[in-house]
């Protein structure tokens, strides 16, 4: 899987291209660490180009979840392909992880929050 | 039609394994949709099995797909340790986020996409059999 970090205002955006499964996930939350330990903006994660998660990636969004859920930031993720929103729907993390349908969409949601 | 191929236990082999299916993809007529959630259940059961059996001892993985008109059996056969995921506990995926777990999710998503499976040790060997009905395709 490849990632690419960028920033816009207030936000840090993760865009994952590929694959997320046990291969893949490891180097994943290695690029995370920082945002997870002490998180400085709002984390979003950019799915319109995943083609595929599976639970060991599922393991990093939940650790992920966890640790913004205390924070004053808030962590989104947005354009997930159909399948892939239907992981998160059978494990039931659409319960407590925002899901938009588009990148501008998450952005104008964490505009104007601190 | 039944195909067969060997891997490593090594998590590098998933993309062996999404090869393998790619070929199947065009020789079986399978949608996207279903060979995702075949992927799927493949890279999970792998996954376990590799982790759970002996890391540091290089040892074979069989996988064997056999399909008839509307049935795709799946059997993974290694000489790992004993390990039988058909007992492990699923998560309640009810719960708030505080109290998830991260543990029993991969064998949540293998029986959602697969309606049967058995396993069995025989001869030192881990045997797990699948089965996924397949919905009507067009050829």
């Amino acid at each position: 899987m490849k990632t690419t970090i960028t920033k816009d205002e207030n936000t840090t955006i993760f865009a994952l291209n590929g694959r997320l499964d046990s291969n893949s996930a490891p180097q994943f939350e290695q690029q995370l660490q920082d945002f997870l330990v002490s998180p400085r903006t709002h984390l979003l994660f950019d799915f319109n180009n995943l083609d595929y998660i599976s639970s060991a990636g599922l393991r990093v969004i939940l650790n992920t979840a966890k640790a913004y859920k205390s924070g004053k930031y808030l962590f989104v993720t947005c354009a997930m392909q159909e399948h892939v929103q239907e992981i998160f729907e059978i494990s039931g993390f659409d319960s407590f992880i925002t899901i938009h349908r588009s990148l501008d969409e998450s952005l104008s949601a964490l505009k104007g929050r601190s | 039609m039944k195909i067969s191929f060997r891997i490593n236990n090594d998590l590098s082999e998933l993309n062996t394994l999404l090869d393998q299916l790619k070929l199947l993809e065009k020789k079986w007529s399978l949608s996207k949709k279903t060979l995702a959630e075949i992927n799927l259940v493949l890279d999970e059961l792998i996954t376990n099995t590799i982790k759970h059996g002996e890391c540091n001892k290089k040892h074979p993985i069989v996988i064997s797909l056999t399909k008839t008109d509307q049935t795709l059996t799946i059997q993974i056969v290694d000489t790992g340790r004993p390990f039988d995921p058909t007992l492990c506990t699923l998560p309640d995926t009810s719960l708030p986020l505080e109290q998830r777990r991260c543990g029993g999710l991969g064998i949540l998503l293998v029986r959602q996409f697969c309606e049967y499976w058995n396993y069995s040790r025989l001869n030192n060997k881990n045997i797990l059999t699948l089965q996924k009905t397949l919905p009507k395709e067009r050829r």
